[in-house]
């Protein structure tokens, strides 16, 4: 698939030093239309949807708030630290607003696997199905979100 | 053969043609030349080559201003008054600025590019700010996740700070980070001492500055660090001290105990100061001093999932619950809060429900 001007222009955004010093991209030096084809494919074979993804990231992240800043257990077995940080970010789509600055860690008590996302994480992810390119700081695969967080297809 | 030939010719001179023409893009557009920053009404004036950003001008000509996200325009502190040169705010400044701000010229330094000559406002503090060129004395693990970093001094050799300020490190481009930036953290050492400056950081995930002084600064290495920055300071009253914090946010909370002891001040104090477990609690023998130095202070830990290990016998529960259980009245309390906004908005409901002014609910938002 051909990579609209749109797509280029958020794409310029997503680049070291425009809104991150490190950008949302990494090594990933494909187009951004084929970084979002690859992983909306991934979670269509996994049975879900980025909205089902994101809703139980966001889930555990309000649920982990409480626990103002240090890791609280959530059941079945989750330790979820929350810390959020002064400011917001804008989001490289240019999305109205800014998404408030804020650093998940969710650690899979059963596995021992840990994972940390952002708010920034969650709406990308809901928003416009962006888990980041390879080698970014805060890429986390759709395959490790849903095996962390265990998350499974809704039964018809 | 000719027309192969003539297609390499032709791709030659595109190629040279295009290539001159980026080199005078390069020599005109984005280069402004010299700009002049007429400051606080010709009290000060610079001259400095246009492109940066003002907060990077600002910085390479030795002024300070204060900015906890390296200056892209995440945080919204660098905001200063332009009255001239700044052209249209950007969209990048409207999420930060009020109405009020908007109509009083504010601008966050960050985002303004110096294209021309400047007319700007500095608050008179700012000018106290300096660079210190330090030597990291010693790094110690206070938990598993909080460093005590402890450096000396070398250029100047002193710093007068007040108790509850912050300093900003410099992180050199490192794995990382593809740039120089600079991060904001509270000082954890008192104001008596001038030639040593302490402070508490606590490991973040994939955090660039914190992972730098978790895992790559040696004792020995020199780093920048500047400041002082910010109002956090204990004010001055007779009022009870309540103090809340937990994780590094113990930094600041400690630098205004300390100070206390060395300025005679005995307040009723009662710190409380929220952890998981006793791993995470830290410098339980300095706040048992400090209640032997202080006479009517308390430190009350409160661990919110204490392991069985841990024996504790002490307060359990979130800082928030240990705080309302503990406070009865609020009306004639100070509160002293260091966490991140989630933290911080906790536990200002609870002091306001026990009757606490809003006003003399004291803190800065960074974690």
């Amino acid at each position: 698939m051909k990579q609209s001007p749109e797509m280029k222009k958020i794409q310029a955004n997503m680049q070291p030093g425009v809104i991150t010093i490190n950008g949302f991209l990494g090594e990933d030096y494909r187009d951004l239309i084929q970084i979002l084809d690859e992983d909306d494919n991934k979670v269509k074979s996994l049975g879900l949807t980025h909205q089902q993804i994101a809703d139980h990231m966001r889930y555990l992240r309000d649920k982990g708030e409480a626990g103002l800043d240090e890791f609280i257990k959530i059941p079945p077995h989750y330790a979820v630290r929350v810390a959020t940080v002064r400011g917001g970010i804008r989001c490289p789509f240019e999305d109205k607003g800014l998404v408030p600055k804020s650093n998940i860690t969710v650690r899979n008590l059963e596995t021992g696997e840990d994972i940390t996302y952002t708010d920034l994480c969650i709406h990308f992810i809901e928003k416009h199905g962006f888990y980041q390119g390879k080698g970014s700081l805060y890429r986390n695969s759709p395959e490790k979100i849903v095996r962390v967080l265990e998350i499974k297809p809704d039964k018809e | 053969m000719n027309e192969v030939l003539t297609a390499i010719i032709v791709c030659s001179i595109i190629s040279v043609g295009l290539t001159i023409i980026i080199l005078i893009v390069n020599a005109t557009v984005g280069n402004y030349g010299e700009c002049e920053l007429d400051i606080n009404d010709g009290s000060k004036k610079l001259k400095i080559e246009g492109g940066q950003s003002l907060l990077s001008s600002l910085n390479s000509e030795g002024i300070f201003i204060p900015s906890a996200c390296g200056g892209k325009g995440s945080c919204g502190l660098c905001k200063l008054k332009v009255l001239d040169g700044a052209g249209e705010l950007l969209p990048t400044e409207e999420p930060w600025l009020t109405d009020e701000e908007k109509a009083g010229n504010i601008r966050l330094s960050c985002q303004v590019k110096v294209k021309n000559n400047l007319k700007i406002e500095i608050p008179e503090e700012y000018f106290l700010i300096k660079e210190f060129k330090c030597k990291v004395l010693s790094l110690t693990d206070l938990t598993h996740d909080i460093k005590e970093l402890t450096v000396e001094l070398l250029d100047p050799k002193e710093v007068d700070f007040k108790a509850g300020q912050f300093m900003q490190i410099k992180v050199p481009e490192y794995e990382l980070s593809s740039e120089e930036v600079y991060r904001a953290y509270s000082v954890s050492s008192p104001p008596s001492v001038h030639d040593k400056i302490e402070f508490e950081i606590r490991l973040v995930p994939n955090g660039i500055c914190t992972t730098y002084v978790h895992k790559y600064l040696k004792e020995g290495d020199i780093i920048t660090i500047n400041g002082p920055y910010g109002e956090f300071r204990l004010h001055d009253s007779e009022r009870e001290v309540i103090c809340i914090a937990g994780g590094s946010g113990m930094a600041p909370i400690k630098s205004i105990l300390m100070d206390m002891v060395d300025n005679g001040i005995n307040r009723k104090t009662r710190y409380f100061f929220g952890a998981v477990s006793k791993k995470d609690l830290f410098m339980t023998d300095k706040m048992a001093e400090l209640e032997k130095q202080l006479p009517d202070f308390k430190f009350i830990p409160a661990l919110s999932g204490p392991e069985p290990e841990d024996n504790w016998d002490g307060e359990t529960g979130l800082i928030t619950e240990v705080l309302a259980k503990h406070l009865e009245n609020g009306d004639s309390v100070e509160a002293y809060l260091c966490g991140s906004p989630g933290m911080i908005n906790a536990c200002i409901k609870v002091l306001t429900d026990k009757g606490v002014p809003e006003e003399r609910i004291y803190y800065d938002k960074f974690a």
